[in-house]
C-alpha cells in the first residue's frame, strides 16, 4: 500500500479496507479473525523490517494493534504512514488470525506532530505499551505526551556502560499510571528463579541468615546492568545489606552475567551460565543442569507484556539499584 | 531464617514444586509413559522441580533402574509434544528415577519402596515428602493402599499424599467401599482423586468467566436460561480398549465423572474465596442437588446407544460388537445421553442435557448455554420478515476442545432494506488471545498434588453424589436388553436422543 499523508481517521479507514480485502482473500477458508488485546507502540530508528520478525512472533502471544514509529534521518516535518497486517494460520486450523500494524515514519523535525496522531490510533479501552528501541524518542521532550499515554514503557539497558545515568533515566520515566520495565531485568528471571528454587528447601532456607557474600561474575568490557539489579534484589529480598563482590570473568562481545555465587555459613551455592546458554546450578552436593533459553527480544517482550500492572519486586529493586551503580 | 522464601516473585515465577519424591504404582503402564513422565520432564525443563526430585516406579516386571530410565527416556522423546529434549536436563532428571519391582500384594514390595524412600530423603533432600500415585488397574487400588498402610509408608517426616485415578468404584457401593479402605490409611485431605478434565485450562476458565465478570452471573439462572447442553463427542471408537470399555460404557466412563464435574462447574454457586475447599464445597453442593431419577423416569430422561458398522470416508469401520475383545452380544452403551435437573432455586426446571459417545460425527467437547427467547419480538408483531433465524435464542458456547474458546451468538440485522435478522457469532479463541502454551492437564494436576492444592481434584462427597445421580440409570440399563446397534458411526447418536429433547421443545445443537 502506498505511503500517504497522515491523519488518524484516514489510517483507520485504511485498516477497515484492509480487513475487507483480507476477508475476501480468505473466502475459500473460514475467513480472518482480528485479534487485539492491547496497543503496542514500537519506537525505532532502524528500518521497520528489522522488528518485523519479532513483532510477527510476539502478536501470537500478545495480539495487539501494532504502531511502529520509525525515526528517519532528514528534516522533513511531514509524517508518512502505511497499514498492513500480521497474520498467521494456527496449526491445523482453517482460519487466519491477524493483527493490525501501522507504520509511521517521521524525522526529528516532525516529532511534535506525532502525539495527536497516536492519540487517535490507540485501540480503545485496552492497555498501551511502548517498546523503546530509540534513545532519541525515549528522551525527546516532544515525545513526552506519547510516553504519558503508556501504561508501560519498555527499555533495554543491555550494552549501556553508564549504569548510573541509565538508572536515573529509567527512574525519571516512572510516574502516574506509567510503569517502566527494563529488559535487562527480564533477562534475570531464570537466574532469580534458580536462586529462589534453591531456597525452597527448608533446610537451606534455615541457613539463609548465614548468607554474607554474593559474588557476581560478569564478562565483557564493562559491568552489565544486572550487576546493579541483582545486588538490589538480594538487599530487597533479605531486608538487610549483604556483601557484594563483582568479579571480571573474561571477555564477551556483549557485557553479560556469567556466574552468581552465594557464600556464607553452611551455604555454598552457585549458578553458572555458559555462552551456549547451558546452565549449571550447584547447591551443596547436588548439581543440576538447565537451559536458560536464548533470550531474544521476542521472549523478553513476551514476559514483560504479561506484567502490565504493578511489579512490586522490580519497583523496589529500581529504588535500591543506584546504590550499586 | 524461617518462614517463606524471600526470593519468591509470584508475578514472574511459575509455581514450583518443593522438595519431595513421587512413587508411581503401575509405572510400566501407558499413563506413566504417555502422560506422567513427559509431564514431569516438562516441569524439569521449566525448572519447576526441585534439584533432588525423585521418582520411584513400581510394577511387577523386574528391571534394573537403568532399563527403566531408558524406557522413560524413549517415552519422553516420543510423547513430549512441544518440549525440546535436552540430554543434560534429562540426565539430571533421570538421576532421580528409580525402579522397584514387586507384587502389589507382597509386603516386601513396600519394604523395598520404603528403603528407597529413606535413601532418597537422606541423599536427595526430599524432606520426607512423598506423593503416591495409583496408576494401576483399579482392582489393585485397595491392595496398594493396604500395602502402604501395612508398611507404615503413609506416615513419615514430611507430608504424604495419594493420587487416585478414576474410576472411583464402578457404582455407589464400590465407591464407598474403596473410600473406606483408603480412609483406613489416609485422611481425606491426603487423598487426591484425579479427574483430568478439571485440569484443562478451559474448564478452569469457566470459573474465571463466571466469577471474574460482572455481566454474566445475573443471567446465570432459570429466569434467563432455557437449557444447558454438554457434549463430549469422540470420532474414534474404543481403540483397543474394548475389553475394558464393554464393562464401563459411556455413562460410567464419561458422564459419571468428567461431565458431571463440568456441569457442577457451570452451575455451582460462587465460592466466597478461590480456595480449594471453598470451590470444592460449592461443586459438591451442586452435585448433591442433582435430582435422582425414579426408576420409572429413566426411560424418558436417559438414552443409551451403541454404534454399528459403517463406511466413513471410504473406510469400513467395525461396529462396537465387532471390536477386538468385545463380546458379540455386548449390551454396552457407547453413547449415553441424560437429562438432569438441579433442585435448587437457581436452576429449578432448567434441563441439563448431557451426552457423550464414541464414533460420533467429530471430536468435540463443549457446553452450550441456551438462553430464553426474547419475551416479545417487535419484528414479528410489525409483520416484518424475521428471517429464517428470527426465532433463534441467544447461545453462549464454552468450547473445551479441540479449539478452546467462548462464543456468543446473537441476532443482527442482515444488511439491506428489509428487517431480516440473522445470527452472528462473537468469538473469543483462547489460543489467539493467549498464544502462550497452555500446560497439559497432567502438568497442572501433578503440580497441584505436589504443592498440596486440591482445588481441581474431586472429593469423596462429590464422587458419591455423582454416583447417586447415575445409579438409577445404570440399574435400569443393566436390566434392559437393548436392541443394539442403534446408531451408525459418524452420526450424532441414536434418534431417541433427539426425541428426548424434543419432548421438552428443545433439540440438540450441532457442535
Amino acid at each position: 500500500m502506498a505511503a500517504a499523508p497522515i491523519r488518524p481517521d484516514r489510517i483507520l479507514r485504511e485498516l477497515d479496507e484492509l480487513w475487507v480485502s483480507l476477508g475476501k482473500e480468505q473466502e475459500s477458508s473460514d475467513g480472518v479473525l482480528r485479534a487485539c488485546a492491547m496497543t503496542l507502540i514500537v519506537c525505532t530508528e532502524e528500518s521497520a523490517g528489522d522488528v518485523g520478525e519479532t513483532l510477527g512472533m510476539l502478536v501470537r502471544d500478545h495480539p495487539a494493534r501494532l504502531i511502529v514509529l520509525r525515526l528517519a534521518a532528514g528534516d522533513d516535518p511531514g509524517l508518512k504512514a502505511r497499514v498492513l497486517a500480521q497474520c498467521w494460520m494456527p496449526f491445523g486450523r482453517r482460519q487466519q488470525i491477524c493483527c493490525e500494524q501501522i507504520e509511521i515514519t517521521m524525522t526529528a523535525a516532525g516529532l511534535e506532530g506525532v502525539p495527536p496522531v497516536i492519540r487517535g490510533l490507540t485501540a480503545p479501552d485496552l492497555p498501551v505499551a511502548i517498546w523503546f528501541r530509540s534513545r532519541t524518542l525515549l528522551t525527546s521532550p516532544e515525545f513526552e505526551p506519547v510516553r504519558k499515554m503508556a501504561n508501560k514503557l519498555i527499555v533495554d539497558s543491555a550494552g549501556i556502560a553508564d549504569l548510573k545515568g541509565q538508572l536515573d533515566l529509567i527512574r525519571g520515566r516512572c510516574g502516574g499510571d506509567t510503569r517502566v520495565a527494563d529488559l535487562a531485568w527480564t533477562r534475570l528471571t531464570p537466574w532469580r528463579e534458580s536462586v529462589a528454587a534453591i531456597f525452597d528447601d527448608p533446610q537451606r532456607l534455615a541457613r539463609l541468615d548465614g548468607l554474607n557474600k554474593v559474588r557476581i561474575c560478569y564478562q565483557g568490557a564493562h559491568r552489565p546492568m544486572a550487576t546493579c539489579y541483582l545486588p538490589a534484589w538480594f538487599r530487597h529480598a533479605l531486608g538487610r545489606p549483604v556483601g557484594i563482590e563483582f568479579q571480571y570473568a573474561g571477555d564477551s562481545p556483549r557485557a553479560r552475567l556469567y556466574r552468581l555465587a552465594l557464600e556464607g555459613e553452611g551455604l555454598d551455592l552457585s549458578v553458572t551460565v555458559e555462552q551456549n546458554r547451558r546452565a549449571e546450578i550447584h547447591s551443596g552436593q547436588l548439581a543440576s543442569h538447565s537451559v536458560f533459553h536464548s533470550l531474544s527480544d521476542y521472549e523478553l517482550l513476551r514476559e514483560e507484556l504479561m506484567v502490565l500492572g504493578h511489579d512490586p519486586v522490580f519497583e523496589a529493586v529500581l529504588n535500591l539499584a543506584p546504590e550499586f551503580a | 531464617m524461617t518462614g517463606s522464601n524471600p526470593f519468591q516473585d509470584p508475578i514472574r515465577f511459575q509455581r514450583r514444586v518443593r522438595p519431595c519424591a513421587l512413587v508411581i504404582f503401575g509405572a510400566n503402564g501407558d499413563l506413566t509413559k504417555r502422560k506422567l513422565i513427559p509431564a514431569l520432564y516438562r516441569l524439569a525443563f521449566e525448572r519447576r522441580l526441585p534439584p533432588g526430585f525423585s521418582v520411584i516406579g513400581n510394577s511387577r516386571t523386574a528391571m534394573p533402574h537403568e532399563t527403566f530410565r531408558e524406557k522413560m527416556k524413549e517415552a519422553t522423546r516420543q510423547f513430549s509434544e512441544d518440549t525440546e529434549f535436552v540430554d543434560s536436563i534429562w540426565d539430571d532428571f533421570a538421576q532421580g528415577l528409580f525402579y522397584e519391582s514387586g507384587d502389589l500384594r507382597d509386603p516386601a514390595c513396600y519394604a523395598a519402596i520404603g528403603h528407597r524412600l529413606s535413601e532418597i530423603e537422606r541423599t536427595r533432600h526430599s524432606g520426607g515428602n512423598v506423593l503416591f500415585y495409583l496408576s494401576t488397574q483399579p482392582s489393585h487400588y485397595t491392595a496398594v493402599i493396604d500395602g502402604l498402610g501395612g508398611a507404615g509408608l503413609h506416615q513419615g517426616n514430611g507430608w504424604r499424599r495419594v493420587v487416585v485415578e478414576k474410576p472411583f468404584g464402578h457404582d455407589l457401593s464400590s465407591a464407598r467401599e474403596l473410600d473406606d479402605r483408603i480412609h483406613q490409611v489416609f485422611s481425606e485431605d491426603e487423598v487426591y482423586r484425579i479427574d483430568h478434565y478439571l485440569g484443562k485450562e478451559t474448564v478452569q476458565n469457566i470459573l474465571a468467566f463466571r466469577f471474574g465478570n460482572g455481566i454474566f452471573e445475573p443471567l446465570w439462572n432459570r429466569g434467563y436460561i432455557s437449557n444447558v447442553q454438554i457434549t463430549a463427542a469422540e470420532s474414534i471408537g474404543v481403540e483397543g480398549r474394548g475389553a475394558y470399555y464393554q464393562e464401563a460404557g459411556a455413562l460410567r466412563d464419561m458422564i459419571q465423572n468428567h461431565l458431571l464435574q463440568i456441569m457442577a462447574t457451570v452451575a455451582m454457586e460462587p465460592p466466597a474465596v478461590f480456595e480449594s475447599n471453598a470451590v470444592r464445597n460449592e461443586r459438591a453442593k451442586l452435585l448433591g442437588s442433582i435430582r435422582v431419577l425414579r426408576p420409572e423416569e429413566v426411560a424418558a430422561n436417559a438414552v443409551a446407544g451403541q454404534y454399528g458398522p459403517a463406511g466413513v470416508g471410504g473406510q469400513q469401520l467395525a461396529g462396537f460388537r465387532q471390536e477386538e475383545g468385545v463380546r458379540p452380544q455386548a449390551n454396552t452403551d457407547t453413547y449415553a445421553a441424560v437429562t438432569f435437573f438441579v433442585d435448587n432455586w437457581r436452576w429449578a426446571g432448567v434441563p441439563f442435557y448431557i451426552r457423550s459417545g464414541k464414533r460420533l460425527a467429530k471430536r468435540v467437547t463443549d457446553i452450550a448455554i441456551h438462553f430464553n427467547d426474547a419475551p416479545h419480538s417487535p419484528f414479528d408483531a410489525a409483520g416484518m420478515d424475521p428471517g429464517a433465524f428470527g426465532s433463534r435464542p441467544n447461545l453462549l458456547i464454552l468450547r473445551v476442545q479441540p479449539e478452546e474458546g467462548i462464543s456468543l451468538r446473537f441476532l443482527s440485522k442482515q444488511p439491506g432494506s428489509g428487517m431480516t435478522l440473522r445470527p452472528v457469532s462473537m468469538d473469543f479463541k483462547y489460543g489467539s488471545s493467549f498464544g502462550v502454551r497452555s500446560p497439559a492437564a497432567y502438568e497442572t494436576l501433578l503440580v497441584d498434588a505436589l504443592t498440596g492444592d486440591a482445588t481441581l481434584y474431586t472429593r469423596q462427597d462429590m464422587v458419591e453424589a455423582s454416583w447417586r445421580a447415575v445409579t438409577p440409570i445404570l440399574d435400569a440399563w443393566t436390566a434392559t436388553k437393548f436392541d443394539f446397534p442403534n446408531y451408525t458411526a459418524g452420526s450424532w447418536g441414536p434418534a431417541a436422543s433427539e426425541a428426548m429433547l424434543n419432548r421438552r421443545g428443545h433439540s440438540w445443537r450441532t457442535p
